[in-house]
């Protein structure tokens, strides 16, 4: 892998150069990503305030140990992650590979509580915003909707995200068998780290959103 | 390795420790319009994932302004798009039901 080390495109002047470019990249994709989920806060913002007691119940009907769980997963994940890449600073390409195996396995279990446990029991109790038996009634039910249209989207984007960066985790496994990295060159393996911990970021917000400021 | 992973084992048992806060907190009899204090503890909870695991402080300049400049439109975006909303003033519409509501209550 020394070859890989120490190669660079023409354009850079350094296999550092190259390396520093590219993490650069991501930050600058993130900060578009920051963006997008913007949009989606002032939504939150704007449409709690002038929907205060529905939207409230509507946050009062998620389920509070599935949130709580899965920030406890993300969080744990990107720990697992970003000890792997301290692994492979280190020299120790197989202990990175059980790391992003952690992560990922940590990943799938939140969106299997997600979308497999979460949603379903959303939809079966009559939560989906545009059902014709919304569960509930009353003034508030217009802000209990709005609510659910936020919770839905909100956390579709962010499993489709998810989705994305366990692909992206999985690619990083397979290259890390082929030998693909070492402590000289592992510029991949960082630039998806920032991505699993820019996932985990969007769920630290959406967690209190979602779970915690309507209920109380 | 051994400091890395002490390094980042310290800042998982924070995120874990500021997570249980949040979630005590969301539980405190905060009036409706304080309640996303309860934020708090969630915001410090990015700082310490965006400073830890995603090392911001490491690398070239260009990262941390890149990180600034996300920071910085995220604050304008919020705060002039909930500039009008935060500040109106709602007045009740008086609609035909509720004066006749008014008429039909027993003296």
């Amino acid at each position: 892998m020394a070859s890989t080390a120490v190669a660079h495109d023409f354009q850079y002047s350094s296999p550092a150069h190259q390396a520093q470019t590219a993490i650069a990249g991501m930050w600058l994709f993130l900060a578009t990503e920051v963006l997008l989920f913007g949009g989606l806060i002032l939504c939150w913002i704007f449409s709690r305030h002038a929907n205060q007691p529905g939207f409230d119940a509507g946050a009062r009907e998620t389920t509070l140990w599935i949130g709580t769980l899965n920030t406890a997963l993300l969080v744990t994940s990107s720990f697992a992650y970003s000890v792997g890449l301290a692994f492979i600073r280190a020299g120790n390409a197989r202990a990175m590979i059980w790391c992003l195996r952690a992560a990922v396995l940590l990943g799938m279990v939140f969106l299997a509580l997600k979308f497999g446990l979460e949603w379903h029991r959303d939809f079966a109790e009559h939560l989906f915003p545009a059902a014709p038996q919304f569960k509930l009634h009353g003034a508030g039910q217009g802000g209990a909707r709005l609510f659910f249209v936020f919770y839905f989207i909100s956390t579709a984007l962010h499993g489709v995200h998810m989705m994305v960066g366990i692909a992206l985790v999985f690619w990083i496994i397979v290259r890390a068998r082929r030998g693909a990295f070492s402590p000289l060159y592992h510029t991949p393996v960082q630039a998806v780290g920032l991505y699993w911990s820019f996932v985990d970021i969007v769920w630290l917000t959406l967690y209190p959103l979602i779970y915690l400021i309507g209920r109380g | 390795m051994r400091r890395a992973f002490a390094k980042l084992l310290g800042t998982w048992l924070l995120l874990l420790l500021l997570g249980a806060l949040e979630f005590a907190s969301s539980f405190l009899p905060l009036a409706r319009c304080w309640r996303p204090l309860i934020m708090l503890p969630g915001v410090l909870m990015i700082l310490a994932v965006a400073v830890s695991f995603m090392e911001v402080r490491k690398g070239p300049t260009i990262i941390r302004a890149f990180a600034a400049a996300a920071a910085f439109w995220l604050l304008i975006l919020l705060a002039l798009g909930s500039a009008d909303p935060l500040t109106r003033i709602d007045y009740r519409l008086q609609t035909g039901e509720e004066h006749d509501a008014t008429i039909s209550s027993p003296p």
